[in-house]
Protein backbone atom coordinates (compact mmCIF):
# COMPACT_ATOMS: atom_id res chain seq x y z
CA UNK A 1 0.00 0.00 0.00
CA UNK A 2 1.24 3.50 -0.72
CA UNK A 3 2.61 5.52 2.20
CA UNK A 4 3.10 8.91 0.63
CA UNK A 5 3.51 12.42 2.05
CA UNK A 6 3.27 15.54 -0.09
CA UNK A 7 5.38 18.39 1.26
CA UNK A 8 6.58 21.77 0.04
CA UNK A 9 6.18 25.51 0.33
CA UNK A 10 2.68 26.86 0.71
CA UNK A 11 1.08 27.99 -2.51
CA UNK A 12 2.98 25.48 -4.67
CA UNK A 13 -0.21 23.51 -5.25
CA UNK A 14 0.14 20.61 -2.85
CA UNK A 15 -3.49 20.46 -1.77
CA UNK A 16 -4.74 20.63 -5.35
CA UNK A 17 -2.51 17.71 -6.30
CA UNK A 18 -3.27 15.64 -3.19
CA UNK A 19 -7.03 15.95 -3.67
CA UNK A 20 -6.95 14.76 -7.26
CA UNK A 21 -4.25 12.14 -6.63
CA UNK A 22 -6.17 10.48 -3.80
CA UNK A 23 -9.41 10.13 -5.74
CA UNK A 24 -7.64 8.92 -8.89
CA UNK A 25 -5.77 6.36 -6.78
CA UNK A 26 -9.05 5.09 -5.33
CA UNK A 27 -10.57 4.87 -8.81
CA UNK A 28 -7.60 2.97 -10.25
CA UNK A 29 -7.24 0.43 -7.47
CA UNK A 30 -10.69 0.12 -5.91
CA UNK A 31 -8.82 0.00 -2.61
CA UNK A 32 -9.18 2.00 0.62
CA UNK A 33 -7.52 5.42 0.44
CA UNK A 34 -7.01 7.51 3.55
CA UNK A 35 -5.99 11.14 3.18
CA UNK A 36 -4.30 12.77 6.16
CA UNK A 37 -4.64 16.53 6.24
CA UNK A 38 -2.10 17.97 8.64
CA UNK A 39 -2.58 21.59 7.68
CA UNK A 40 -4.18 23.79 10.34
CA UNK A 41 -5.53 26.00 7.54
CA UNK A 42 -8.45 24.89 5.35
CA UNK A 43 -7.64 23.94 1.76
CA UNK A 44 -7.67 20.22 1.01
CA UNK A 45 -11.44 19.98 1.36
CA UNK A 46 -11.86 22.15 -1.77
CA UNK A 47 -9.64 19.86 -3.83
CA UNK A 48 -11.30 16.67 -2.66
CA UNK A 49 -14.80 17.93 -3.11
CA UNK A 50 -16.07 17.91 0.47
CA UNK A 51 -17.51 20.68 2.58
CA UNK A 52 -14.84 22.45 4.61
CA UNK A 53 -15.18 21.51 8.26
CA UNK A 54 -12.98 22.68 11.08
CA UNK A 55 -13.33 19.64 13.28
CA UNK A 56 -10.42 17.36 14.00
CA UNK A 57 -10.59 13.96 15.63
CA UNK A 58 -13.20 14.09 18.41
CA UNK A 59 -11.93 14.71 21.92
CA UNK A 60 -13.89 11.73 23.19
CA UNK A 61 -11.52 9.52 21.22
CA UNK A 62 -8.79 9.99 23.81
CA UNK A 63 -8.36 9.67 27.54
CA UNK A 64 -5.49 10.78 29.77
CA UNK A 65 -2.49 8.52 29.43
CA UNK A 66 -0.69 6.56 32.11
CA UNK A 67 1.69 8.18 34.58
CA UNK A 68 5.00 8.87 32.89
CA UNK A 69 3.55 8.03 29.49
CA UNK A 70 1.94 10.07 26.72
CA UNK A 71 -0.45 12.76 27.85
CA UNK A 72 -3.37 11.28 25.95
CA UNK A 73 -3.99 7.83 24.53
CA UNK A 74 -6.74 6.55 22.29
CA UNK A 75 -9.64 4.90 24.09
CA UNK A 76 -10.10 1.18 23.41
CA UNK A 77 -13.16 1.70 21.23
CA UNK A 78 -11.37 4.46 19.30
CA UNK A 79 -8.36 2.44 18.15
CA UNK A 80 -6.85 3.98 15.02
CA UNK A 81 -8.79 1.90 12.50
CA UNK A 82 -12.04 2.52 14.40
CA UNK A 83 -11.25 6.23 14.67
CA UNK A 84 -10.84 6.36 10.91
CA UNK A 85 -14.11 4.50 10.44
CA UNK A 86 -16.00 6.74 12.86
CA UNK A 87 -14.43 10.16 12.40
CA UNK A 88 -12.99 10.35 8.88
CA UNK A 89 -14.97 12.47 6.43
CA UNK A 90 -16.42 10.69 3.40
CA UNK A 91 -15.02 12.13 0.18
CA UNK A 92 -16.03 11.13 -3.36
CA UNK A 93 -14.72 7.90 -4.91
CA UNK A 94 -14.68 6.22 -1.51
CA UNK A 95 -11.77 8.26 -0.22
CA UNK A 96 -11.71 9.01 3.51
CA UNK A 97 -10.27 12.23 4.90
CA UNK A 98 -8.89 12.46 8.40
CA UNK A 99 -7.88 15.95 9.29
CA UNK A 100 -6.02 17.71 12.00
CA UNK A 101 -8.45 20.26 13.32
CA UNK A 102 -8.34 23.74 11.82
CA UNK A 103 -6.83 26.27 14.15
CA UNK A 104 -9.56 28.88 14.08
CA UNK A 105 -12.46 26.51 14.30
CA UNK A 106 -11.39 25.48 17.76
CA UNK A 107 -10.44 22.12 16.30
CA UNK A 108 -6.77 22.26 17.14
CA UNK A 109 -6.81 21.07 20.73
CA UNK A 110 -4.27 18.95 22.57
CA UNK A 111 -6.49 15.86 22.71
CA UNK A 112 -7.23 16.13 18.99
CA UNK A 113 -3.54 16.55 18.19
CA UNK A 114 -2.66 13.45 20.15
CA UNK A 115 -5.43 11.41 18.56
CA UNK A 116 -4.33 12.46 15.10
CA UNK A 117 -0.68 11.69 15.81
CA UNK A 118 -1.56 8.24 17.09
CA UNK A 119 -3.36 7.34 13.89
CA UNK A 120 -0.24 8.42 12.01
CA UNK A 121 1.96 6.36 14.30
CA UNK A 122 -0.25 3.34 13.77
CA UNK A 123 0.33 3.62 10.03
CA UNK A 124 4.08 3.16 10.41
CA UNK A 125 4.93 -0.25 8.97
CA UNK A 126 5.63 -2.70 11.71
CA UNK A 127 2.98 -1.28 14.02
CA UNK A 128 1.43 -4.64 14.64
CA UNK A 129 -2.33 -4.90 14.36
CA UNK A 130 -3.90 -5.85 17.63
CA UNK A 131 -5.80 -9.04 18.26
CA UNK A 132 -9.08 -7.14 18.33
CA UNK A 133 -8.25 -5.50 14.99
CA UNK A 134 -7.72 -8.93 13.47
CA UNK A 135 -11.11 -9.94 14.86
CA UNK A 136 -12.70 -6.87 13.36
CA UNK A 137 -11.29 -7.74 9.95
CA UNK A 138 -12.78 -11.20 10.12
CA UNK A 139 -16.09 -9.76 11.23
CA UNK A 140 -15.83 -7.21 8.43
CA UNK A 141 -16.43 -4.26 10.71
CA UNK A 142 -13.46 -2.08 9.74
CA UNK A 143 -10.52 -2.03 7.39
CA UNK A 144 -7.28 -2.49 9.29
CA UNK A 145 -4.85 0.35 8.82
CA UNK A 146 -2.25 -1.68 6.99
CA UNK A 147 -4.77 -2.18 4.19
CA UNK A 148 -5.26 1.51 3.56
CA UNK A 149 -3.24 3.58 1.13
CA UNK A 150 -2.19 6.62 3.17
CA UNK A 151 -1.62 9.96 1.46
CA UNK A 152 -0.56 12.93 3.58
CA UNK A 153 -0.89 16.63 2.86
CA UNK A 154 1.62 18.26 5.17
CA UNK A 155 1.68 21.99 5.91
CA UNK A 156 3.95 24.29 3.99
CA UNK A 157 6.77 24.74 6.48
CA UNK A 158 9.99 22.82 6.26
CA UNK A 159 10.13 21.96 9.93
CA UNK A 160 10.80 18.29 10.33
CA UNK A 161 8.03 16.74 8.30
CA UNK A 162 9.88 13.47 8.46
CA UNK A 163 9.03 13.16 12.10
CA UNK A 164 5.62 13.83 13.55
CA UNK A 165 3.00 14.07 10.85
CA UNK A 166 5.12 12.48 8.14
CA UNK A 167 6.29 9.48 10.16
CA UNK A 168 4.05 7.07 8.33
CA UNK A 169 5.54 7.83 4.91
CA UNK A 170 8.13 5.90 2.95
CA UNK A 171 8.09 8.46 0.17
CA UNK A 172 8.09 12.25 0.41
CA UNK A 173 7.08 14.09 -2.71
CA UNK A 174 8.15 17.72 -2.61
CA UNK A 175 5.85 19.85 -4.73
CA UNK A 176 7.98 22.55 -6.34
CA UNK A 177 6.93 25.35 -8.65
CA UNK A 178 9.44 27.13 -10.87
CA UNK A 179 10.34 29.92 -8.46
CA UNK A 180 13.41 30.60 -6.37
CA UNK A 181 11.39 30.52 -3.14
CA UNK A 182 9.86 27.16 -3.91
CA UNK A 183 13.28 25.78 -4.82
CA UNK A 184 14.75 27.12 -1.58
CA UNK A 185 12.10 25.34 0.48
CA UNK A 186 12.70 22.12 -1.47
CA UNK A 187 16.44 22.33 -0.92
CA UNK A 188 15.98 22.72 2.81
CA UNK A 189 13.70 19.69 2.88
CA UNK A 190 16.17 17.62 0.87
CA UNK A 191 18.93 18.73 3.21
CA UNK A 192 16.89 17.85 6.30
CA UNK A 193 16.21 14.43 4.80
CA UNK A 194 19.88 13.58 4.42
CA UNK A 195 20.45 14.32 8.07
CA UNK A 196 17.45 12.38 9.21
CA UNK A 197 17.21 8.76 10.18
CA UNK A 198 14.41 7.20 12.09
CA UNK A 199 15.54 3.72 11.36
CA UNK A 200 13.55 3.47 8.18
CA UNK A 201 14.36 3.88 4.55
CA UNK A 202 12.55 6.67 2.80
CA UNK A 203 12.75 8.44 -0.52
CA UNK A 204 12.50 12.16 -1.25
CA UNK A 205 11.63 13.16 -4.78
CA UNK A 206 10.15 16.20 -6.48
CA UNK A 207 6.95 16.84 -8.35
CA UNK A 208 7.38 19.89 -10.54
CA UNK A 209 4.13 21.86 -10.63
CA UNK A 210 2.85 24.69 -12.82
CA UNK A 211 5.64 24.09 -15.33
CA UNK A 212 5.38 26.12 -18.51
CA UNK A 213 7.89 24.28 -20.66
CA UNK A 214 10.35 21.38 -20.65
CA UNK A 215 13.12 23.58 -19.35
CA UNK A 216 11.23 24.26 -16.10
CA UNK A 217 11.33 20.64 -14.88
CA UNK A 218 15.03 20.42 -15.69
CA UNK A 219 15.67 23.73 -13.91
CA UNK A 220 13.89 22.43 -10.83
CA UNK A 221 15.85 19.16 -10.90
CA UNK A 222 19.11 21.04 -11.19
CA UNK A 223 18.40 23.66 -8.51
CA UNK A 224 16.89 21.23 -5.96
CA UNK A 225 19.20 18.32 -6.74
CA UNK A 226 16.13 16.09 -6.40
CA UNK A 227 14.85 13.59 -8.94
CA UNK A 228 11.76 15.08 -10.58
CA UNK A 229 9.37 12.16 -11.02
CA UNK A 230 6.47 14.10 -12.48
CA UNK A 231 5.97 17.44 -14.16
CA UNK A 232 2.45 18.84 -13.84
CA UNK A 233 1.93 21.56 -16.42
CA UNK A 234 0.68 25.04 -15.75
CA UNK A 235 -2.99 24.69 -16.63
CA UNK A 236 -5.32 27.65 -16.92
CA UNK A 237 -8.38 25.40 -16.61
CA UNK A 238 -7.21 23.96 -13.31
CA UNK A 239 -6.12 27.34 -12.03
CA UNK A 240 -9.54 28.82 -12.84
CA UNK A 241 -11.35 25.95 -11.15
CA UNK A 242 -9.15 26.25 -8.08
CA UNK A 243 -9.54 29.99 -7.83
CA UNK A 244 -13.30 29.85 -8.12
CA UNK A 245 -13.58 27.18 -5.45
CA UNK A 246 -14.58 24.32 -7.76
CA UNK A 247 -13.04 20.88 -7.33
CA UNK A 248 -10.65 20.49 -10.31
CA UNK A 249 -11.18 16.74 -10.74
CA UNK A 250 -14.94 17.31 -11.10
CA UNK A 251 -14.85 20.61 -12.95
CA UNK A 252 -12.06 19.97 -15.47
CA UNK A 253 -11.43 16.20 -15.49
CA UNK A 254 -9.88 16.26 -18.96
CA UNK A 255 -7.38 19.00 -18.21
CA UNK A 256 -3.66 18.44 -18.84
CA UNK A 257 -2.84 18.91 -15.18
CA UNK A 258 -5.29 16.21 -14.08
CA UNK A 259 -3.87 13.87 -16.72
CA UNK A 260 -0.40 14.47 -15.34
CA UNK A 261 -1.55 13.70 -11.78
CA UNK A 262 -3.16 10.49 -13.07
CA UNK A 263 0.17 9.49 -14.63
CA UNK A 264 1.82 10.12 -11.29
CA UNK A 265 -0.66 7.76 -9.63
CA UNK A 266 0.16 5.09 -12.20
CA UNK A 267 3.85 5.62 -11.69
CA UNK A 268 3.67 5.36 -7.91
CA UNK A 269 1.62 2.13 -8.16
CA UNK A 270 4.02 0.66 -10.69
CA UNK A 271 6.97 1.49 -8.46
CA UNK A 272 5.28 -0.35 -5.64
CA UNK A 273 5.12 -3.48 -7.82
CA UNK A 274 8.79 -3.37 -8.72
CA UNK A 275 11.14 -5.55 -6.71
CA UNK A 276 13.06 -3.49 -4.13
CA UNK B 1 5.73 51.12 14.30
CA UNK B 2 5.30 47.37 14.31
CA UNK B 3 3.80 46.13 11.05
CA UNK B 4 3.00 42.44 10.56
CA UNK B 5 2.21 40.88 7.21
CA UNK B 6 -0.02 37.82 7.41
CA UNK B 7 -2.04 35.55 5.16
CA UNK B 8 -2.30 32.16 3.51
CA UNK B 9 0.91 30.64 2.14
CA UNK B 10 1.51 31.60 -1.47
CA UNK B 11 -0.78 34.66 -1.33
CA UNK B 12 2.07 37.15 -1.74
CA UNK B 13 2.79 38.26 1.81
CA UNK B 14 6.57 38.00 1.48
CA UNK B 15 6.56 40.06 -1.71
CA UNK B 16 4.30 42.60 0.00
CA UNK B 17 6.49 42.78 3.11
CA UNK B 18 9.66 43.28 1.05
CA UNK B 19 8.33 46.02 -1.22
CA UNK B 20 6.74 47.87 1.71
CA UNK B 21 9.95 47.60 3.75
CA UNK B 22 12.20 48.94 1.02
CA UNK B 23 9.78 51.68 0.01
CA UNK B 24 9.46 52.96 3.59
CA UNK B 25 13.25 52.89 3.83
CA UNK B 26 13.59 54.87 0.60
CA UNK B 27 11.37 57.50 2.19
CA UNK B 28 13.80 57.90 5.06
CA UNK B 29 12.28 55.58 7.68
CA UNK B 30 14.82 53.24 9.30
CA UNK B 31 13.45 49.74 8.69
CA UNK B 32 14.10 46.27 10.04
CA UNK B 33 12.58 43.50 7.93
CA UNK B 34 11.94 40.52 10.20
CA UNK B 35 11.48 37.07 8.72
CA UNK B 36 9.53 34.83 11.09
CA UNK B 37 8.43 32.31 8.49
CA UNK B 38 9.53 28.68 8.55
CA UNK B 39 10.08 29.04 4.81
CA UNK B 40 12.32 32.02 5.36
CA UNK B 41 12.57 33.62 1.95
CA UNK B 42 12.07 37.33 2.68
CA UNK B 43 15.70 37.83 1.63
CA UNK B 44 14.86 36.75 -1.92
CA UNK B 45 12.04 39.30 -2.20
CA UNK B 46 14.24 42.00 -0.68
CA UNK B 47 16.86 41.31 -3.33
CA UNK B 48 19.79 39.76 -1.49
CA UNK B 49 19.67 36.62 -3.67
CA UNK B 50 18.91 32.92 -3.19
CA UNK B 51 22.35 31.93 -1.92
CA UNK B 52 22.57 34.64 0.75
CA UNK B 53 19.01 33.85 1.83
CA UNK B 54 19.77 30.15 2.03
CA UNK B 55 22.87 30.87 4.14
CA UNK B 56 20.71 32.62 6.75
CA UNK B 57 18.23 29.73 6.80
CA UNK B 58 21.05 27.26 7.16
CA UNK B 59 22.43 29.24 10.08
CA UNK B 60 19.11 29.04 11.94
CA UNK B 61 19.06 25.29 11.37
CA UNK B 62 22.57 24.97 12.80
CA UNK B 63 21.44 27.02 15.78
CA UNK B 64 18.66 24.49 16.25
CA UNK B 65 21.21 21.68 16.23
CA UNK B 66 23.40 23.44 18.75
CA UNK B 67 26.05 24.07 16.14
CA UNK B 68 25.87 27.87 16.11
CA UNK B 69 26.26 30.57 18.73
CA UNK B 70 23.20 32.28 20.14
CA UNK B 71 22.98 36.07 20.06
CA UNK B 72 23.28 37.81 23.45
CA UNK B 73 21.16 40.78 22.59
CA UNK B 74 19.07 42.32 19.84
CA UNK B 75 22.04 44.02 18.19
CA UNK B 76 23.85 40.70 17.99
CA UNK B 77 20.68 39.12 16.55
CA UNK B 78 20.58 41.75 13.83
CA UNK B 79 24.24 41.28 13.16
CA UNK B 80 24.61 37.53 13.25
CA UNK B 81 21.23 36.36 11.96
CA UNK B 82 20.78 39.22 9.59
CA UNK B 83 22.01 40.88 6.50
CA UNK B 84 22.15 44.25 4.85
CA UNK B 85 19.49 44.49 2.17
CA UNK B 86 18.98 47.11 -0.54
CA UNK B 87 17.81 50.63 0.38
CA UNK B 88 19.38 50.32 3.82
CA UNK B 89 16.87 47.79 5.11
CA UNK B 90 18.27 45.45 7.74
CA UNK B 91 16.99 41.88 7.35
CA UNK B 92 16.80 39.70 10.48
CA UNK B 93 15.82 36.05 10.39
CA UNK B 94 14.08 34.77 13.51
CA UNK B 95 12.44 31.51 12.52
CA UNK B 96 11.30 29.41 15.46
CA UNK B 97 13.65 26.74 16.70
CA UNK B 98 12.72 23.39 18.21
CA UNK B 99 14.35 24.03 21.58
CA UNK B 100 14.33 27.76 22.34
CA UNK B 101 16.18 29.11 25.38
CA UNK B 102 13.66 31.12 27.37
CA UNK B 103 14.52 34.82 27.25
CA UNK B 104 17.21 34.37 24.61
CA UNK B 105 16.97 37.36 22.24
CA UNK B 106 17.61 35.27 19.15
CA UNK B 107 15.32 32.33 19.79
CA UNK B 108 13.46 32.54 23.07
CA UNK B 109 11.40 35.69 22.78
CA UNK B 110 7.76 35.73 21.84
CA UNK B 111 6.97 37.53 18.60
CA UNK B 112 5.56 40.57 20.41
CA UNK B 113 8.61 40.78 22.68
CA UNK B 114 10.88 40.63 19.66
CA UNK B 115 8.86 43.22 17.75
CA UNK B 116 8.89 45.56 20.72
CA UNK B 117 12.61 45.18 21.33
CA UNK B 118 13.39 45.75 17.67
CA UNK B 119 11.14 48.82 17.62
CA UNK B 120 13.01 50.14 20.65
CA UNK B 121 16.12 50.42 18.49
CA UNK B 122 14.31 53.22 16.67
CA UNK B 123 13.33 51.24 13.60
CA UNK B 124 10.00 50.54 12.00
CA UNK B 125 9.65 46.77 11.93
CA UNK B 126 8.01 45.01 9.00
CA UNK B 127 7.52 41.37 10.00
CA UNK B 128 6.76 38.56 7.55
CA UNK B 129 5.08 36.04 9.80
CA UNK B 130 4.41 32.34 9.44
CA UNK B 131 1.89 31.56 6.71
CA UNK B 132 -1.58 31.07 8.11
CA UNK B 133 -2.75 31.96 11.52
CA UNK B 134 -0.54 30.20 14.06
CA UNK B 135 1.70 33.07 15.08
CA UNK B 136 -1.16 35.52 15.42
CA UNK B 137 -2.99 33.06 17.62
CA UNK B 138 -0.07 33.03 20.04
CA UNK B 139 0.43 36.80 20.02
CA UNK B 140 -0.35 38.71 23.21
CA UNK B 141 -2.81 41.57 22.66
CA UNK B 142 -1.10 44.89 22.09
CA UNK B 143 1.89 43.32 20.40
CA UNK B 144 1.37 44.88 16.98
CA UNK B 145 0.26 48.22 15.55
CA UNK B 146 -0.65 47.49 11.96
CA UNK B 147 -1.61 44.24 10.26
CA UNK B 148 -1.44 43.83 6.50
CA UNK B 149 -3.66 40.87 5.66
CA UNK B 150 -2.78 39.55 2.23
CA UNK B 151 -5.60 37.81 0.42
CA UNK B 152 -6.06 36.46 -3.09
CA UNK B 153 -9.53 36.76 -4.59
CA UNK B 154 -10.24 33.02 -4.25
CA UNK B 155 -12.64 31.34 -1.81
CA UNK B 156 -9.82 29.48 -0.06
CA UNK B 157 -7.70 32.56 0.44
CA UNK B 158 -10.62 34.75 1.46
CA UNK B 159 -11.59 32.11 4.02
CA UNK B 160 -8.18 32.40 5.62
CA UNK B 161 -8.15 36.20 5.27
CA UNK B 162 -11.45 36.50 7.07
CA UNK B 163 -10.15 34.53 10.05
CA UNK B 164 -6.86 36.38 10.10
CA UNK B 165 -8.52 39.82 9.99
CA UNK B 166 -10.75 38.99 12.93
CA UNK B 167 -7.84 37.67 14.91
CA UNK B 168 -5.64 40.72 14.20
CA UNK B 169 -8.38 42.96 15.59
CA UNK B 170 -8.76 40.79 18.67
CA UNK B 171 -5.05 41.15 19.25
CA UNK B 172 -5.37 44.90 19.31
CA UNK B 173 -4.00 45.95 15.93
CA UNK B 174 -4.99 49.62 15.63
CA UNK B 175 -4.98 49.37 11.88
CA UNK B 176 -5.87 46.40 9.70
CA UNK B 177 -5.41 46.79 5.96
CA UNK B 178 -6.52 44.02 3.63
CA UNK B 179 -4.27 43.67 0.62
CA UNK B 180 -6.25 42.03 -2.17
CA UNK B 181 -3.42 40.55 -4.19
CA UNK B 182 -3.25 39.27 -7.78
CA UNK B 183 -6.61 40.82 -8.60
CA UNK B 184 -7.89 40.71 -12.13
CA UNK B 185 -10.03 43.82 -11.83
CA UNK B 186 -12.48 45.86 -9.76
CA UNK B 187 -14.85 42.91 -9.31
CA UNK B 188 -12.13 40.90 -7.55
CA UNK B 189 -11.50 43.73 -5.11
CA UNK B 190 -15.25 44.06 -4.57
CA UNK B 191 -15.50 40.35 -3.79
CA UNK B 192 -12.86 40.74 -1.09
CA UNK B 193 -14.60 43.83 0.34
CA UNK B 194 -17.90 41.98 0.51
CA UNK B 195 -16.38 39.05 2.34
CA UNK B 196 -14.14 40.84 4.81
CA UNK B 197 -15.49 43.64 6.91
CA UNK B 198 -12.72 46.20 7.10
CA UNK B 199 -12.20 49.93 6.46
CA UNK B 200 -9.15 49.70 4.29
CA UNK B 201 -8.74 47.43 1.28
CA UNK B 202 -6.09 47.97 -1.36
CA UNK B 203 -6.04 46.03 -4.64
CA UNK B 204 -2.74 44.85 -6.10
CA UNK B 205 -3.18 43.74 -9.73
CA UNK B 206 -1.98 40.44 -11.14
CA UNK B 207 1.31 41.30 -12.80
CA UNK B 208 3.33 38.99 -15.04
CA UNK B 209 6.45 40.95 -14.16
CA UNK B 210 6.11 39.79 -10.54
CA UNK B 211 5.83 36.18 -11.70
CA UNK B 212 9.02 36.62 -13.73
CA UNK B 213 10.87 38.20 -10.81
CA UNK B 214 9.70 35.31 -8.61
CA UNK B 215 11.06 32.77 -11.03
CA UNK B 216 14.36 34.56 -11.28
CA UNK B 217 14.61 35.04 -7.51
CA UNK B 218 15.02 38.80 -7.71
CA UNK B 219 13.18 41.61 -5.94
CA UNK B 220 10.15 43.01 -7.77
CA UNK B 221 11.41 46.48 -6.86
CA UNK B 222 14.47 45.81 -8.97
CA UNK B 223 12.94 43.84 -11.84
CA UNK B 224 9.29 44.83 -11.98
CA UNK B 225 9.40 48.38 -10.70
CA UNK B 226 7.32 49.89 -13.50
CA UNK B 227 4.56 47.36 -13.26
CA UNK B 228 1.10 47.89 -11.75
CA UNK B 229 1.72 45.55 -8.80
CA UNK B 230 4.78 47.38 -7.51
CA UNK B 231 3.04 50.72 -8.06
CA UNK B 232 0.15 49.55 -5.89
CA UNK B 233 2.49 48.27 -3.17
CA UNK B 234 4.38 51.58 -3.18
CA UNK B 235 1.02 53.28 -2.66
CA UNK B 236 0.36 50.94 0.26
CA UNK B 237 3.69 51.94 1.81
CA UNK B 238 2.60 55.55 1.41
CA UNK B 239 -0.50 54.80 3.48
CA UNK B 240 1.74 53.52 6.25
CA UNK B 241 4.52 56.04 6.23
CA UNK B 242 4.65 58.40 9.17
CA UNK B 243 5.80 61.20 6.90
CA UNK B 244 4.22 60.34 3.56
CA UNK B 245 6.41 58.48 1.09
CA UNK B 246 7.05 59.21 -2.57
Amino acid sequence: MLRLAFVGKGGAGKSSIVGAFSRLLARRTGEAVLVLDSDPMPGLAFSLGVEPDDAGPPEEAVEPGPEGGPRYVLRPDWRPDRLVERAAVHAPDGVRLLQLGKSTGGGLTQPALHAYQQVIDALVPGSAPSMSQELDVRLGSSTPLHRWHAIGDLPGGTRQPFMGWGRFADTFLVVVEPSAKSVLAARRLAHLATGWSHGREFTVQAVANKVRDDADAGWIAERTRLEVIAAVPWDAQLSDADRSGRTPLDAVPDSRAIAAVDSLVARMLQRQEEPA
Amino acid sequence: MRIVVVGKGGSGKTTTAAVVARTLARGGTPVIALDGDTNANLGISLGIGLDATEALVSLRERLDLGEAEHADDVDALLDRFGSEAPDGVRLAVATRVQAPEPGCPCCGLSIEQLLTQLQATGHTVVADLEAGIGTLTRLRPGGIDTALVVVEPTPRSIEVGLRVTGLAREKGATRVIVVANQVGGAEDVAAVRRAIDTDEVIGVPYDDAIVRADRAGTSPLDDAADGPAVRALVELAGMLSPSGVR
